[in-house]
């Protein structure tokens, strides 16, 4: 009798131990996996922030973000409205152009063309007064739509924040 | 479940080999925890070489950027700081394992027939290990590691003829350099890998002579042994446990006690450091190696010579001792020379530590002469093992028949 | 037997003593300061790094880069954002550029004959840690040890009183006059002149005095200070991961000790059978 209570009692001992061991050798595991996530210098590039305040109406300036580039340009009242006669016209890739910006005067574009990556010229360079890829000849309105030539889809517009007035802040900060 | 194993051990005899290897493998019943160092020292390869293959994931082995990419791990990678201060600390701590277990086999006599070939490959594993840790230590490409590079391959130059030429190689250009920083990192991260292989046919010749044990004599019967597992399962993991205790505290509350403060500068070919330093358990070899100052040119190629042969003479050490009891616990004479030599080696690490033109109790001692003197008695240990064996100087006491 | 065991105990007693022997220049033993940041339980004073950080900016790096710290990480010891900017303006940078000297390195040789040192790392690169930079900062000759030297010098020969008195204001060995008085003439001279550092002279000049650099909040800026503050923010830029290296460990420590003790309980039931 004895001996069968000692005999239990290993066994809960053993079993403990063995689970509390395997516990400890995952939570050992968990520095070598997340050493494989973006570090902290890499993290510090998922956010650009742009002072915009320097930016005349019809300028544009190209400002790196996660290592690709994007057009902030400060639109002129004509871009605007360019952009919002284009909303009734035939689209390849129908979009608002309320919808592809916050405020009506700023347009943030992610500058990788949608057809094979390449970057397109600044704006004034193709139709519609917006910008043209010279890679294989699309162009895009002054909202970044696509509006002529092989490039399926509109350039994307990144996710992005106003810090205050002048601070524009491109991307989601990650943890 | 038991139709797949029985599916499997047809084809290939998993559970017969784990059984008669692992589980029942017989195990002398007496073994002390001297004998648990050996567990220990696979614990820490296992560490290293899992800690090691993460850190060359962030790692860049290019003179211009490798300090740089070191502390790049340490401030932005996630847990870089813990990956690199686990294999910076597990260094030492393989070699006080490695250290102990040669020493645990020289005082038990483990090396004695029928275990030789045992002992040549784990002497064989020492040497792989003492270049895998001196590569590895270039790596952080700080002051220390450059100029302890530079030291170390620079004593290749001593051989006669090709020496120079040799040195020129290894570097692969006219000083130490990005070429050899390169090729050390791949050499540094091949190794451990090789070592893991010998470590096994280290285990496989464990397995054909059996445990040697604290008496010395052969276990014969079931009543000598018992079953591998639980006993030495739960006794290794239980050593493990205490390791991890003392290791943490390393990592996390002294993780640069056993580092040198002149490595956290980068590397700078232009420049000496006032005192180098090899790492601590180098340290009683560099003692051998600087002692040697007394033969005039022939001194460096000496020097070299007795480093490398203080560790070499270990092949011989099985022809040396001539007792007809393996075991030092019955040999008196045997027992006092083991401890000299033990004290002796902190003598010569204490020496190598040291800058060589020092001297104890201001200018009376010279530190050269006790590096002399430790240096002959280190040697001196081995010569006189033979004596007192060869010619029956030592009367062993009476050995008991069974364990 | 005992013989042999009082030979091993003195061999590894020796062997352990971490006390360096010093060949021939006996460098003088650095005081021991008590930070906040050492020992198993130490954190960052996080008010004298923020302080520090001010003292760094302004004043080492007039010169020195401190280049594995970008500005705006020195939010992480509390300065604001704007702060952090006007900082970053010191040294004509903005907040997401490393923290480099505005000085390039190559009017810095051309004035000082070396280039001077990156900081990020300093604290761990010199033997004595924080107490070396801390002691280096301090240990420049103040003026009353000036006029001492001055006044020695005036006499032409160094009596062994006057030696004295040298050793103990600048731990200058007493010892060897030649080399005390060859030092005293280069100190006069116009060298740069250390207690603490090996050799005692040195390229950089006395950074810091008292009123080097004025806190917004009004905190004693002696020398003293500005030092202590520096020395602290620097170590925290020697190594960020610190705190979070150390309150990790405490959870690895209790988890090991607690799996320890049930295995060692296992292991005496298991063995208890066969002792």
């Amino acid at each position: 009798m004895a001996i069968e209570v000692e005999e239990n009692r290993r066994d809960f001992l053993i079993l403990a131990t063995s689970a509390f061991g395997v516990a400890g050798v995952a939570a050992a595991a968990w520095p070598f996996i997340r050493s494989w996530s973006p570090s902290a210098d890499v993290l510090a590039q998922a956010t650009s922030e742009v002072d915009i305040s320097p930016l005349q109406p019809g300028q544009m300036i190209t400002v790196p973000w996660q290592g690709k580039p994007v057009f902030v340009l400060r639109r002129t009242p004509e871009m605007i409205a360019s952009a919002q006669k284009g909303d009734s016209e035939s689209l390849p890739d129908p979009a608002k152009d309320a919808d592809r910006v916050k405020r009506p005067e700023l347009l943030v574009l992610l500058a990788v063309c949608t057809h094979l990556g390449c970057v397109p010229q600044p704006i004034g360079t193709g139709d519609y007064g917006g910008f043209l890829c010279p890679c294989h000849g699309s162009h895009y309105d002054t909202s970044g739509r696509i509006r002529k030539g092989p490039a399926p889809k509109n350039l994307e517009v990144p996710h992005y924040d106003f810090k205050d007035a002048n601070t524009l802040v491109i991307g989601k900060a990650l943890a | 479940m038991s139709t797949i194993m029985e599916w499997i051990d047809k084809r290939l005899p998993v559970t017969e080999l784990i059984k008669s290897q692992a589980t029942e493998y017989p195990t002398p019943k007496n073994l002390n925890y001297w004998w648990n160092f050996g567990s220990l020292a696979l614990t820490v390869l296992i560490i290293m070489i899992a800690t090691g293959l993460f850190l060359a994931m962030h790692y860049k082995p290019d003179a211009a950027l490798a300090f740089k990419s070191v502390e790049h791990i340490m401030r932005d990678v996630n847990f870089g700081w813990l990956l690199r201060y686990m294999h910076a600390n597990g260094a030492t701590f393989f070699f006080i394992f490695v250290y102990i277990h040669i020493l645990r086999g020289m005082y038990y006599g483990s090396y004695r027939a029928p275990r030789e070939i045992l002992w040549w490959i784990g002497v064989v594993i020492f040497f792989m290990l003492m270049g895998t840790a001196f590569m590895g230590y270039v790596l952080p490409w700080g002051q220390m590691s450059y100029w302890g590079a530079a030291v170390i391959t620079n004593l290749m130059s001593a051989i006669p003829v090709v020496g120079n030429d040799l040195v020129i190689w290894i570097w692969g250009g006219f000083s130490v350099a990005d070429p050899t920083l390169n090729r050390f990192f791949v050499l540094h991260f091949l190794l451990p890998l090789l070592v893991f292989g010998v470590v096994f046919v280290h285990l496989w010749a464990l397995h054909a002579v059996h445990s040697n044990n604290p008496v010395g004599i052969d276990a014969h019967d079931d009543k000598d042994n018992l079953p591998f597992h639980p006993y030495y399962t739960i006794k290794d993991l239980y050593g493990v446990g205490v390791f991890l205790i003392f290791y943490c505290y390393f990592v996390f509350f002294a993780p640069n006690a056993f580092l040198e403060a002149d490595n956290y500068i980068p590397a700078n070919p232009m420049q000496t450091p006032a005192h180098i330093v090899p790492e601590w358990y180098f340290l009683p070899f560099y003692a051998i190696l600087r002692s040697i100052d007394f033969l005039g040119s022939f001194s460096k190629l000496a020097g070299v010579i007795a480093m490398v042969f203080s560790i070499a003479i270990l092949f011989i050490l099985p022809f040396l001792d001539r007792s007809p009891v393996r075991s030092f616990r019955y040999r008196p004479l045997s027992k006092q020379l083991f401890w000299i030599f033990v004290a002796n080696a902190f003598v010569l690490g204490w020496v190598g530590y040291n800058p060589p033109d020092a001297s104890l109790f201001s200018g009376a001692i010279p530190l050269i002469l006790i590096g002399r003197t430790s240096t002959a008695i280190y040697f001196g240990y081995f010569v006189i093992l033979w004596l007192v064996t060869a010619l029956d100087i030592e009367k062993p006491r009476p050995v008991p028949k069974c364990l | 037997m005992r013989l042999i065991k009082t030979f091993f105990a003195v061999c590894v007693a020796a062997a352990m003593v971490p006390v360096a022997l010093h060949a021939s220049s006996g460098a003088p033993v650095l005081p021991e300061q008590s930070w906040s940041h050492t020992g198993i339980f130490g954190s960052y004073d996080k008010h004298a790094a923020k302080r520090g950080a001010q003292v760094a900016v302004e004043v080492c790096m007039g010169c020195h880069s401190i280049s594995l710290i970008k500005f705006d990480q020195l939010r992480a010891l509390g300065l604001s954002e704007v702060e952090v900017k006007k900082l970053a303006e010191v040294q004509g940078r903005s907040k997401n550029d490393r923290m480099t000297s505005a000085m390039d390195e190559t009017a810095a040789k051309d004035s000082f004959g070396v280039i001077p040192p990156d900081l990020s790392l300093i604290t761990k690169a010199r033997k004595g840690y924080e107490d070396y930079t801390y002691a280096l900062l301090t240990g420049y000759p103040s003026e009353a040890e000036m006029e001492l030297v001055k006044k020695v010098m005036a006499k032409g020969a160094i009596s062994e009183q006057d030696a004295l008195e040298v050793q103990s204001a600048l731990l200058i060995n007493a010892h060897d006059k030649e080399q005390m008085k060859a030092k005293l003439e280069r100190l006069v001279g116009g060298a740069n002149f250390n207690k603490y550092f090996p050799g005692n002279f040195l390229a950089m000049p006395a950074p810091i005095s008292a009123g080097s650099v004025q806190y917004a909040d009004g905190t004693d800026n002696s020398l003293k200070q500005l030092s202590r503050d520096v020395v602290t923010f620097l170590a925290w830029a020697a190594e960020p991961t610190m705190e979070e290296r150390k309150s990790l460990g405490f959870w690895v420590m209790g988890y090991l000790f607690v799996l320890t003790i049930l295995l060692y309980a296992i292991k005496r039931r298991i063995w208890a059978k066969v002792h």
